[in-house]
């Protein structure tokens, strides 16, 4: 009887626990090594959690209270900010350093615009305007990442959808989503950006493939960022992923110029031991196409040139290690000589040394023996006016306007919109597409400079997503003949193993841009004052002393006004009268 | 033998000495009332050659956090980014010694307001609580009238001015006025001032309203220097009159009962090669009675309790700055003897039976709780089985 009853309440308490998993959160984790060609190493940290079941918020329920929200695995203090403010999709990056995209090719994770980039798709309503919410999004943001997002205000949101197309689902709401844009060039990262992104995860940095993220050592990579990325796949949940990507130096570390590296070696630290409460944690090694190389330990598989090691609770610690037995030092390879990774280069600089004008430049490289049509996207600050007259597009010094097709222009509004423009580039086979463009720098208010004037203005990267290859004009992908071209082309160049083309998009790193700038400076100030000073003082008793002083007299007698008036000018006529009879 | 019973005879003295003075000052302390702390650290200085102020004020985030005051009680305001920056020799790093022993950005830090939010319109409203709605929480000064607030201010200024990025200035009355406006309001209990600059106490001269401490670097006309260069870092590294309070809090734990009249007692004009100056008259208790962990410090509890070694802690502090003082170099060999002779005192005094008896209690509450659960456990299993029999 009381084995039975027990038998009764451990049921039910199963039947409860498969409930509540079914109806939990899922919390994935992984680590990319890639070795890159010269010698570096691209590390892509990614944390997924993945709340099953759950739907962004409609932004007709703001005015009623939301549900209550109990997470376990899923992060509160994000999904409090996006319930707060009804984010569909969001995507949050800090990068530091310049994406090398001929040398490393395409980054696991898109989004390596230098600064901070914020994007996200909201659903619009009545009750409150898209902006407002979007100021209250990136001031949470602000607060939760340590990030000066607050800078992200109207004069730096645009609206590109062509090029930030949501990576997610869109559900329907009573009216169609909304993209709000931002990216603040000068901002940085470093471990206060850090600190609150490890809180977010359900093993903090203690346990799991986090615990490698020591940012004495991340930071001094040559590129590195963090990104949150939320988005709702339909019908299976809210997704949330959080993702560390950083290229280092195993060269600049190692005593011998070798390019071994280690997880020792390149973190300072090996994986002690697996999140418990991580569905899959994974360590995956990406295999160079030479043969020269060794790995240790072995993986537990390996799949199209991706070694996979898969951490369990029971296993003990794992440091991955590649070596070069046969190298004595890495020897980088001739820049000029080998070709590049990404499918175009792109190059973009400002021209021009009057203060009050210059020309902005692109170049965009074709390395494919196809046609690649590609969207281009330029945001620029209000203070850099376009001249949209003046735009040329030329391939070898032969103008080709044809190649520019689908122009959209938002014009700036001083203090209030950046410039917008959008454009698609057609890009012949194997040259280059050169596009310039006038524009005109103002005179800003003394009010209006930054702190440090004198560094100049960041202005964003430009964004290239190039969508169709090959000379048909279907928005395709990847048509049949571009993939085998792709194919050939790969296997005779390249001894990397490439990941095939997709539309991803390209940054140009971001530029400076010098205004006319007052001198701010103390002894400047004190120059001013004093000359003014002397100025004033000198000029005041220099006029005292050398102007001349003459005595007016006029004759007058109070006794008799009217009759000493009349004599007064009868003596003036007749003194003049007299002097006439006399003479 | 002797030796042993020698060395007996001077820990009982010793404790004895300690005993006595805190019973008599227990009764006659005047303790402050307040139940938060909370700590407003302000780096108004951009670019790399004043690193020495970024490390100042993280050397104040480290010794508030270290105190027990949390990040999110923390407004910490750096200018400039001097761990990440691309000339730092060892980034994710700041230090504020040659001898490198101690990184004060660490693996934790959360700083609030940096970069270009470092402004006098952005600090005024951080004190005055004048913040637009969507500022979230971690960037605003949630305080009450239960409150002590600890504010810090380091970088370029002059007579009664402080500079902000080298774009603005903050004047005295300015900061006199946010105060006043903060009492009016009731947002504090008392506050302590302390600033690290040129003619620093000149910043404090303006003060008008009551429970106001204040503490600066150097008289008018009178600059502050850096303490210490670096050749590796390539910039002076941290002020000296912060390295010297720092060295001093280095002596301080969550239970120390130093008062900030011993915090001022350290002010060597010699060695700091400027005048700090003091300014109480507005503080309504002694400052024998102000403990330096009223301001610094956590409050973690409302009951108190003395500790027996309560002023040894204060005597061994003591006698730490002044080997520190005595070699700069050997930080960490006077750290390490002064924790010896701590555990030797807390070990081998007879009056340490409490203290023992407290760490047993400490250790059988654990136990207890733990028991306690696994017999809750029992017993719902129990009246889970009696159910299912009846049934």
């Amino acid at each position: 009887m009381w084995w039975r009853g027990c038998w009764k309440s451990c049921f039910v308490l199963a039947l409860h626990l498969v409930a509540a998993s079914a109806q939990g959160e899922l919390f994935d984790e992984d680590l990319t090594l890639r070795p890159l060609r010269d010698g570096r190493l691209e590390a892509r940290f990614s944390f997924t959690t993945l709340l099953k079941g759950a739907s962004p918020r409609d932004p007709e329920s703001l005015r009623q209270d939301d549900e209550a929200q109990h997470y376990t695995l899923f992060p509160l203090a994000l999904g409090q900010i996006l319930r707060e403010h009804a984010v569909t999709e969001l995507h949050l990056t800090l990068n530091a350093g310049k994406w090398n995209y001929d040398h490393w090719g395409y980054p696991d994770e898109p989004g390596v615009g230098t600064g901070a980039e914020l994007w996200a798709w909201m659903g619009d309503t009545s009750l409150t305007s898209v902006d407002q919410r979007w100021q209250g999004l990136r001031q949470s943001l602000a607060g939760l990442f340590c990030a000066s997002l607050g800078h992200l205000d109207d004069q730096r949101t645009t609206s590109p959808t062509l090029t930030f197309q949501p990576e997610g689902s869109l559900p329907n709401f009573t009216y169609p989503h909304q993209l709000r844009h931002a990216t603040l060039p000068s901002e940085h990262v470093c471990t206060e950006n850090l600190t609150p992104f490890l809180k977010l995860l359900p093993c903090k940095s203690l346990s799991g493939i986090a615990h490698l993220l020591n940012p004495h050592r991340v930071f001094d990579a040559d590129w590195h960022g963090l990104g949150v990325h939320v988005r709702y796949r339909e019908r299976i949940g809210v997704e949330v992923r959080l993702a560390f990507q950083a290229v280092l130096d195993p060269v600049r570390y190692s005593h011998d110029g070798r390019r071994d590296w280690s997880l020792r070696s390149v973190f300072d630290r090996i994986v002690e031991k697996a999140c418990p409460v991580a569905r899959s944690s994974k360590v995956q090694v990406e295999l160079p196409g030479e043969t020269s190389y060794t790995l240790s330990p072995g993986p537990t598989d390996v799949v199209n040139d991706m070694a996979t090691y898969e951490l369990t609770s029971a296993q003990e610690a794992l440091d991955v290690a590649m070596k070069w037995p046969g190298e004595n030092s890495f020897v980088y390879p001739d820049t000029s000589q080998v070709p590049p990774l990404t499918d175009i280069s792109v190059r973009r600089n400002l021209k021009g040394a009057s203060q009050a004008e210059a020309r902005l430049t692109i170049e965009v490289t074709n390395n494919l023996p196809v046609q690649v049509k590609s969207g281009y996207l330029e945001t620029m600050p209000w203070h850099l006016q376009f001249y949209l007259h003046t735009l040329r597009a030329y391939i070898d010094d032969s103008q080709r306007d044809d190649l520019v097709t689908i122009l959209s222009y938002a014009p700036p509004v001083p203090h209030s919109r950046p410039a917008l423009l959008q454009a698609v580039l057609t890009l012949p086979p194997r040259s280059t597409l050169r596009l310039t463009m006038d524009v005109s720098k103002p005179f800003l208010r003394y009010t209006e400079h930054p702190p440090d004037a004198q560094r100049g203005w960041d202005l964003p990267p430009a964004v290239l997503v190039p969508f169709a290859f090959g000379e048909d004009d279907s928005p395709e992908f990847e048509t049949s003949a571009s993939h085998e071209a792709n194919s050939t082309w790969t296997q005779e160049r390249e001894p990397y193993p490439r990941r095939p083309s997709r539309a991803r998009r390209i940054y140009t790193p971001v530029m400076l841009v010098d205004l006319a700038t007052p001198d701010f400076s103390m002894p400047y100030n004190v120059i001013i004052m004093s000359c003014t000073l002397i100025a004033l003082i000198f000029g005041s008793v220099f006029n005292l002393l050398t102007r001349r002083f003459v005595v007016v007299r006029v004759d007058s007698d109070p006794a008799t006004p009217d009759v000493n008036s009349v004599g007064g000018v009868a003596d003036s006529v007749g003194g003049t009268g007299a002097a006439k009879k006399t003479s | 033998m002797l030796n042993f019973v020698k060395w007996l005879c001077l820990a009982l003295c010793l404790v004895i000495y300690a005993q006595a003075e805190p019973v008599a000052e227990f009764f006659g302390r005047q303790s402050s009332s307040h139940t938060n702390n909370w700590a407003v650290l302000v780096c108004a200085s951009r670019y790399w050659f004043n690193y020495r102020h970024m490390a100042n004020a993280l050397g104040m985030y480290r010794t508030v956090k270290r105190l027990g005051i949390p990040d999110s009680n923390i407004i910490l305001m750096l200018a400039d980014d001097v761990a990440c920056n691309p000339r730092n020799k060892f980034p994710g790093c700041v230090y504020s010694s040659s001898a490198k022993t101690l990184d004060l950005y660490g693996d934790n830090i959360e700083v609030d307001y940096r970069g270009y939010e470092v402004t006098v319109e952005n600090f005024l409203r951080v004190l005055t609580g004048r913040v637009e709605p969507s500022v979230p929480r971690s960037k605003r000064l949630l305080t009450d009238d239960r409150s002590n607030v600890f504010i810090y201010m380091t970088g370029h200024g002059g007579n009664e001015f402080l500079k902000f990025q080298d774009s603005e200035e903050i004047s005295a009355f300015d900061i006199a006025d946010a105060v006043a406006q903060m009492w009016e309001k009731k947002r504090y209990n008392e506050l302590f001032f302390m600033i690290d600059t040129c003619q620093a106490n000149t910043m404090y001269s303006k003060f008008y309203s009551p429970n106001v401490l204040a503490t600066g670097s150097s008289l008018i006309h009178e600059n502050s220097y850096s303490h210490e260069n670096d050749r590796d870092i390539g910039v002076a590294v941290i002020d000296s009159y912060t390295h010297y309070v720092l060295q001093f809090m280095e002596g301080i734990n969550k239970t120390s009962q130093a008062t900030m009249q011993d915090l001022f007692d350290t002010y060597d004009p010699e060695k700091i090669n400027s005048h700090p100056g003091v300014r109480s008259d507005l503080f309504p208790r002694s400052l024998r009675d102000a403990l330096v962990t009223d301001f610094f410090g956590g409050v973690a509890q409302a009951e108190v309790l003395l500790p027996p070694e309560g002023s040894g802690d204060a005597h061994f502090s003591t006698v730490r700055t002044t080997d520190d003082a005595s070699e700069v170099g050997a930080d960490d060999r006077s750290d390490i003897t002064g924790d010896t002779a701590h555990d030797f005192d807390v070990t081998g005094g007879l009056d340490s039976r409490p203290f023992l008896a407290a760490i047993i209690d400490g250790h059988d509450t654990t136990l207890d709780r733990t028991a306690r659960a696994w017999a809750s456990s029992a017993i719902v299993l129990l009246l889970v089985g009696w159910i299912a029999s009846r049934k």
